[in-house]
């Protein structure tokens, strides 16, 4: 790329931001289309593992509720406080790169993805305690059990690549888009939503 | 309106064919060969929607014997046009190197997608074929081939993924706006998909069985929707290309 074209790039971007007030606040979609394709498609794709496991669920209700039993409740209840408290970091992330104070934004950003990290090795331990426990895949729920949080699992994975690339850009006084930020934030706001739904209906529904 | 040949498949506003004439052929055929492949699995082959896994060794046998003709007609004529899935993903390795990502990917994408091929199509059509060959075999080796045939066909869904991930990056990072971003994301939910195939070779009933609601049924209406959405781009992009300036791919070699 020469040097002219990148410039081209900048002032088309500089026009883009400045348009962006005159928009108004009702017609702001945070972060871009294009991630909110991914965030409402993930969300009916989950939602159709959701309805599966309902249905699957309610032919052998007291199998299910019996397997159930053997989930640890204080372990899901500790990740779910840990990725609400990694969505809290996000939305302050995006409040700071909004207000301008990119390094308390970055720092946020960090915030959330040791928050990941941490529900990655809770969730890890987890899995490790289950499978030495002997619950394995051979039964049904715990088939569903492992599959829907290891799907979830992935996203988490996907989520810290997502925020690594968010620290990337507001590094970069260059690349710097608030749009950027809150793109990543509604990733992230995503997979914590997801677990809600799963410790709900995994662990707490009876 | 007639979109029956590559010329006004692709065309500018005032209805003249647009973009590189090698280009609107491969990506006017990208649709003919994906129906032409939809016509032979679920027609004729009849591997989609799959057959049970959860049937006797008789019922497995039943199976090829009552569709032993057109088993033979769908799959003798797969083997004839496999190598139009290699056409496909020349083209779209061709846009990919087309971003400002450049070749490598693209042929990350080509090889990805070449190892796919092997177990995806070619295994089960011979499986398929040497059951059907003689019908009169032990049926437990009937059995076999049945079985083989469609955890290679379903199962190795898997094999795919590297080819994913590879067209995600380089939609992502792509400054030349070659494909949407949104395609990105479907192509990450593909990977999604296939990993989650993997359950099959345990299951041979319920929703992570080859047949199952969540293994195989979700995963086919992801994948139709990000075939039908990468019809849908290529078409697109083919028709915004530049011709004969210096935007023009020149080959992977050109410096």
């Amino acid at each position: 790329m020469t040097h002219s074209d990148s410039s081209l790039t900048a002032t088309a971007r500089d026009t883009d931001r400045a348009a962006q007030p005159s928009v108004g606040r009702a017609a702001h979609l945070p972060g871009d289309i294009h991630m909110w394709v991914m965030v409402l498609g993930d969300l009916i794709i989950f939602s159709s593992y959701f309805v599966i496991f309902m249905i699957y669920r309610s032919m052998s209700p007291e199998a299910y509720l019996r397997a159930q039993q053997h989930l640890d409740i204080n372990i899901g209840v500790v990740n779910t406080v840990v990725l609400l408290t990694s969505s809290w970091f996000v939305a302050r992330s995006v409040l700071s790169a909004r207000a301008g104070d990119h390094t308390r934004a970055i720092r946020f950003v960090y915030a959330a993805g040791a928050c990941g990290v941490l529900f990655m090795a809770l969730k890890g331990y987890e899995w490790a305690a289950k499978i030495g426990a002997g619950y394995t895949n051979s039964e049904e729920f715990f088939s569903f059990y492992y599959v829907i949080t290891g799907v979830h699992f992935l996203h988490v994975v996907i989520g810290l690549i997502v925020l690594g690339v968010v620290i990337r850009d507001l590094r970069n006084p260059a690349r710097r888009r608030t749009s950027m930020v809150e793109a990543g934030a509604v990733y992230w706001h995503m997979v914590d939503l997801l677990w809600v739904v799963i410790f709900t209906l995994l662990y707490v529904m009876r | 309106m007639s979109i029956l040949s590559p010329d006004r498949y692709i065309t500018r506003a005032d209805k003249s064919p647009a973009g590189r004439p090698d280009v609107r052929l491969v990506t006017w055929f990208f649709p003919v060969w994906y129906a032409a492949f939809g016509v032979i699995i679920c027609l004729l082959a009849r591997v989609t929607p799959p057959p049970r896994p959860d049937v006797s060794a008789a019922d497995k046998v039943a199976f090829m014997t009552t569709h032993a003709l057109t088993i033979q007609v769908g799959f003798v004529v797969l083997l004839i046009l496999l190598g139009g899935a290699g056409m496909t993903n020349a083209l779209v390795a061709y846009q990919m190197s087309r971003m400002s990502t450049g070749p490598v990917l693209a042929y990350a994408y080509i090889g990805g997608m070449g190892v796919g091929a092997l177990p995806g199509f070619l295994l089960v059509s011979v499986c398929f074929l040497t059951a059907t060959f003689r019908p009169d075999r032990d049926p437990e080796l009937i059995g076999l081939l049945y079985d083989l045939g469609m955890l290679s066909y379903n199962g190795s869904l898997g094999c795919f993924s590297a080819a994913y991930l590879v067209l995600a990056i380089a939609v992502l990072y792509d400054k030349n706006e070659i494909f949407p971003k949104w395609f990105a994301y479907l192509s990450i939910w593909q990977i999604v998909t296939e990993v989650i195939a993997t359950q099959m070779f345990v299951f041979p009933a319920g929703p992570f069985a080859w047949n199952g609601s969540i293994s195989f049924w979700v995963a086919v209406v992801v994948f139709s929707v990000w075939l039908g959405s990468l019809i849908f781009i290529l078409r697109n992009t083919a028709a915004r290309e530049p011709v004969d300036t210096d935007e023009t791919f020149q080959g992977p070699t050109a410096g």
